[in-house]
């Protein structure tokens, strides 16, 4: 039985420790503290170190999730976490005023470890009134000469975050 | 951005404190407090650090400290140390929100860090009340 390491990333409020917590067979490890800055208009707590779960996929496979803090000042915890990891899952915010720019950045400050795995992006509240079109975050993925599969999620639902997980272990296994 | 920030005589006293840890010990070198969500708000350094990104670090680190904590089933984590070849950094909350970080030199007596370190968080918690 094999192991795997993924990453879920995305700015404060994508809904990475939701994810982790709807998805794990065990207890999630969450590192939250109160926020103290403008984000506590929007959530109380936010993560300052990791999360941490684990989940048995059908053919037995253990995947250990790691989501990452999502403010750029924590950038030194990206360089850790992705140590080991084989996958990266990025969450974007389709209600935080620039979502494009959102993926981007990280798109750019993982681009490193993205070089070595796939990548699946995930997109969440594309209910959101000014949320951009899945079509415009194709073309911007394309014009920077990338090509990532986009699923719009509600990352509450276990079957959402389960769907984003295959999609990225299915692009692991195509790409060997 | 707003950011969480003392009074001009919450950060007074904060200077006075600090000034009273460096006359206690030789040793220390550096005293920082920041938020629980890492970003900087009083700080006292004797050699150039980049207090932001500590700041971020410090309170990775401390989480980390609490949530291994209570994995192991223990409980409250006081204090988190990092003790290294050039000296400590001994990290601990000041109430639900701050944190108090002191870096010393490997002359340091580790007790007396402590001991300076906690009565230093004490004050600070009563007086940012």
């Amino acid at each position: 039985m094999s192991e795997i390491k993924l990453i879920i990333t995305g700015p404060p409020g994508a809904g990475k420790t939701t994810a982790i917590a709807a998805i794990s067979e065990t207890a999630p490890v969450k590192t939250d503290t109160h926020t103290t800055d403008d984000l506590a208009a929007v959530k109380e707590q936010t993560t300052v170190a990791m999360d941490f779960g684990e989940l048995t996929l059908d053919d037995g496979q253990k995947v250990f999730l790691y989501g990452t803090p999502g403010q750029r000042r924590f950038e030194f915890m990206w360089k850790i976490l992705v140590e080991g990891g084989l996958g990266l899952i990025i969450l974007v915010d389709c209600s935080r005023p620039d979502p494009l720019a959102d993926l981007h950045m990280y798109l750019d400050n993982f681009a490193d470890f993205i070089r070595q795995t796939s990548v699946v992006v995930g997109l969440t509240r594309t209910d959101h009134p000014d949320a951009p079109a899945v079509a415009e975050f194709y073309s911007s993925i394309e014009s920077s000469g990338r090509v990532l599969p986009i699923l719009e999620v509600d990352i509450r639902e276990r079957e959402d975050v389960a769907l984003l997980i295959n999609a990225l272990v299915s692009t692991l296994e195509f790409s060997r | 951005m707003s950011q969480y920030k003392f009074s001009e005589r919450s950060e007074a006293f904060c200077q006075d404190l600090f000034q009273n840890m460096f006359d206690t010990s030789d040793a220390i070198y550096g005293i920082l407090i920041s938020t629980v969500d890492g970003h900087d708000v009083s700080k006292s350094f004797s050699r150039d650090m980049p207090a932001a990104k500590l700041s971020a670090m410090m309170s990775a680190i401390l989480a980390l400290g609490e949530t291994i904590a209570v994995e192991a089933e223990q409980q409250q984590c006081r204090y988190v140390i990092v003790e290294n070849s050039d000296g400590y950094i001994l990290t601990l909350k000041i109430k639900d929100k701050l944190i108090l970080s002191v870096i010393a030199t490997t002359q340091a007596n580790l007790g007396m860090l402590h001991s300076v370190s906690r009565n230093a968080a004490e004050k600070l918690a009563a007086q940012l009340r």
